[in-house]
């Protein structure tokens, strides 16, 4: 072979080898928390002065997905999200958000680790029925003026949430090269039971069932009931109180989700 | 010996064009348009967000406070952002476990500064035409002369 010839292919080669040592896009390490926040570790009072605590509190997630959308997701509007990336974690998660003790962190249900970096600023996931038909079961006990009631509450509805971004004493989902960020699915439990802290007159406890009707139908000191037993059992008014709350459980922090039963 | 009396006149207003700063009697104004925006932050229910904390994140690092503050008694909360950071502007309101973000477009393609009287290229370009203009004239004549002195 002639020489230059043969120093062409080295150099082709050599530009070659060199192609293949750059790495692909930017990448990072994206995780997906469940946070069921203070009110699920340590117990609240609720709006009718029951204090509620919790032994375990399942939700079974699927369908989780991240998204770097572009405009940025309205969840008041509702729609799709528009996104130039998603990351996708794969697999159906039952989570418990009672997990660990009164200062546990929020529950890692998973990561992706070659997330490309950006701006993750929305979310969605759904809640789906776990093996044993429920997308949520509550375990507790609630105490009042002497009284106790150990409790298990399941939810055979399933609901698909698509939330805009994170809003609390930080923004989440921003994901640099080679490094961590992380998202967060909020549940806020005080919207089924009311809050004892906040005014009777807040939207919170005005659409808050309580747990006033829960302890009505309640047998020696025991309740454990799923969705159909509330319809048959609760007051018409209370059990619409309730299917209409649960869609507002989800939530990224304070941030707002659009639900939709499915 | 006419052209003289030609080219005399001309040098003089050349001279003037290179005088405009001392001559002129212009003046020169120059305005920044500073972008208010306003917030106002409601509960589902409409009543407002008194003395909410209020969170403005720049453009150029979404990640870092830009300014932070308190809604009034109405809800609002206003900031001006800087016109050199066009881009979304995201606002964070929270209060008592309640919150909601914003994402405010803000800069791009629109003008901000500006001011009147002329720029310096401008100025230059003038001058060089209406000088120009003179010294074509001067040579336009000149070149007369020359062949009414050979014809």
């Amino acid at each position: 072979m002639r020489k230059p010839y043969r120093t062409l292919i080295v150099f082709i080669l050599l530009a070659l080898v060199i192609l293949a040592g750059c790495g692909g896009g930017e990448t990072g390490t994206l995780q997906f928390n469940a946070n069921g926040e203070d009110f699920v570790r340590q117990g609240f009072v609720s709006k009718d002065g029951w204090a509620v605590t919790f032994d375990h509190v399942y939700v079974t997630l699927t369908d989780i997905t991240a998204y770097q959308s572009d405009p940025p997701y309205d969840p008041h509007s509702g729609g799709e999200v528009t996104a130039k990336t998603q990351v996708a974690l794969d697999g159906v998660h039952t989570v418990d958000l009672a997990e660990g003790g009164e200062d546990a962190p929020p529950i890692l249900v998973g990561e992706v680790t070659d997330a490309p970096a950006g701006q993750y600023n929305a979310i969605s996931w759904q809640m789906v029925n776990a093996s044993d038909g429920y997308s949520l079961v509550i375990v507790g006990t609630a105490e009042k003026d002497g009284q106790t009631i150990d409790f298990t509450i399941q939810v055979e509805p399933e609901y698909t949430y698509t939330c805009g971004e994170y809003v609390g004493d930080e923004r989440k989902g921003m994901l640099q090269k080679d490094g961590t960020a992380d998202l967060e699915m909020t549940f806020h439990f005080d919207h089924i039971f009311g809050d004892a802290e906040t005014p009777p007159d807040d939207d919170l406890n005005v659409g808050a069932p309580g747990f006033e009707p829960f302890a009505g139908i309640a047998q020696g000191g025991t309740l454990d009931v799923d969705m159909a037993d509330l319809q048959s059992q609760l007051s018409a008014a209370d059990y619409q109180m309730l299917v209409d709350i649960l869609p507002t459980l989800g939530h990224v922090g304070e941030g707002h989700c659009h639900c939709e039963t499915r | 010996m006419k052209w003289k009396w030609f080219v005399l006149p001309t040098s003089l207003m050349l001279l003037l064009a290179f005088t405009t700063t001392a001559w002129a009697h212009g003046a020169k104004i120059e305005y920044t348009v500073n972008m208010t925006v306003e917030i106002v932050a409601t509960y589902d229910t409409g009543s407002p967000m008194a003395g909410g904390q209020g969170t403005v994140y720049a453009p150029d690092d979404p990640g870092t406070p830009w300014l932070e503050g308190v809604c009034d008694e109405e809800g609002r909360f206003v900031f001006t952002p800087d016109p050199t950071k066009p881009g979304t502007w995201d606002v964070q309101v929270r209060q008592a476990g309640h919150g909601d973000m914003v994402h405010i477009p803000i800069g791009e393609g629109v003008a901000t500064t500006g001011g009147g009287g002329y720029s310096t290229f401008q100025i230059v370009l003038m001058s060089a035409c209406v000088i120009w203009g003179f010294v074509g004239t001067a040579l336009f004549f000149l070149r007369n002369r020359r062949e009414y002195a050979h014809s």
